[in-house]
């Protein structure tokens, strides 16, 4: 048991004193005198006209992914013929063009908009990295085994059967039609939990009622 | 970024491997459709996949000189450098004939002269007919063996300025390569 103060309690061994954490307070101080140098410096290159130095970012970097190709086709000319409604969530969105969900732009040119996602920017936001993987030799010949594997099952395909195909056709039509369907009762289904969720939480906390109309039944 | 040699190739014939293709249609390369949407982002294999569905060979084409698939291929090789054993088992698999060809084109702008006369004299007996576009935008049969006959003789081929040879007499000369005994002469002698 140690000494005790005048309301009943320990004195602690480092009082009854603030205390700071000195190391934090050395870091910010000295991030502050680098920001302070970085700030003169820039002015000086203001002054002859030169672009300013950006500040050293601290923070660890977190590892990206590497380039990798698209998986997916990117259909340009997917919107062609399509009507669509503007709902224009933000001033880019509703433009006609090529848009950018990740970034937010809207590209007028399907070469420049193939640029843009191409680009340093989009592929930051996708946390990638401008390199490639560097493959082996393995690789190319597991490439080629599989490539051939492809081109033999495709050499061994039985002749093309006009109405089978048709069927198959037909078939996969219909999938696609009760899949879409299914998707969108989905959507809905999530939409009314979300909607029917929030409205009783708000209300109630605010207003002191849930929902209008009376309780009684 | 998308446009840049990859930071792990080595130089060839003293000059960036992308420099091998001039200026003018690797410009007109980086500008087309294929390179931007296909050719972002490819790996060695993933060039290895476009090159087994590639039907013709040929540089660029046509009045607003358009650069074919096969040429926007090699310039991705180029970009990625490829090793020497990969390009190896490129060259000798016998199921893509336009893969090998864009293989050993790759080999001719990059390799050595004893190498090339090593890896594509053999070739020599390929007859497979190759698809080549001309100028005009308008094909032509081109057999492999032809292919190859270019790439030892002529300075051009695709569209692309193809680096001196040095001439077999003298490499045989010095010793660096044996004399060519010509398949033909074997078999006339076996009669």
């Amino acid at each position: 048991m140690g000494q005790m103060n005048a309301y009943g309690g320990e004195k602690s061994s480092e009082g009854f004193r603030r205390q700071w954490d000195t190391a934090a307070y050395v870091q910010k101080a000295r991030d502050r005198e680098q920001q302070l140098k970085l700030d003169e410096e820039n002015e000086e290159r203001r002054h002859k006209g030169l672009k300013p130095r950006p500040a050293k970012n601290t923070a660890p970097k977190e590892p990206r992914e590497l380039l990798e190709a698209r998986k997916d086709a990117v259909r340009l000319d997917k919107m062609v013929g399509k009507s669509q409604i503007v709902q224009a969530s933000s001033a880019a969105a509703g433009q006609p063009g090529f848009y950018c969900k990740e970034c937010d732009i809207t590209v007028k040119d399907s070469l420049s908009y193939l640029d843009h996602i191409n680009g340093k920017k989009h592929q930051r936001i996708l946390n990638r990295i401008m390199k490639v993987q560097v493959e082996t030799v393995d690789d190319v010949i597991a490439k080629l085994a599989s490539l051939r594997a492809i081109k033999r099952r495709q050499m061994d395909k039985p002749d093309y059967d006009f109405y089978e195909q048709v069927k198959l056709q037909q078939q996969l039509d219909a999938e696609k039609k009760l899949k879409r369907k299914e998707a969108k009762k989905k959507q809905r289904e999530a939409k009314k939990s979300v909607v029917a969720s929030d409205q009783p939480d708000e209300m109630a906390a605010m207003l002191g009622f849930s929902s209008f109309g009376s309780s009684k039944k | 970024m998308a446009n840049r040699t990859s930071s792990t190739a080595q130089s060839v014939h003293g000059t960036d491997p992308q420099f091998l293709i001039e200026t003018t249609f690797r410009q007109r390369i980086y500008d087309s459709l294929y390179w931007k949407d296909q050719c972002f982002g490819l790996t060695v294999t993933g060039v290895m996949e476009k090159a087994a569905a590639l039907t013709s060979l040929g540089g660029c084409y046509g009045a607003s000189r358009k650069p074919t698939d096969f040429l926007c291929l090699l310039l991705k090789l180029l970009q990625l450098q490829p090793t020497r054993p990969m390009l190896h088992e490129l060259i000798n698999q016998h199921d893509f004939k336009y893969m090998r060809a864009l293989a050993l084109l790759y080999f001719r702008l990059t390799e050595s002269s004893v190498d090339i006369y090593q890896t594509l004299e053999p070739l020599y007996q390929d007859f497979s007919k190759l698809r080549m576009r001309c100028d005009g935008g308008e094909f032509e049969i081109v057999r492999m063996d032809e292919f190859v006959d270019t790439l030892l003789r002529e300075k051009q081929a695709c569209f692309v300025t193809l680096p001196v040879l040095t001439r077999r007499m003298m490499l045989e000369d010095t010793g660096q390569l044996a004399p060519r005994i010509s398949p033909l002469d074997e078999d006339s002698d076996s009669e």
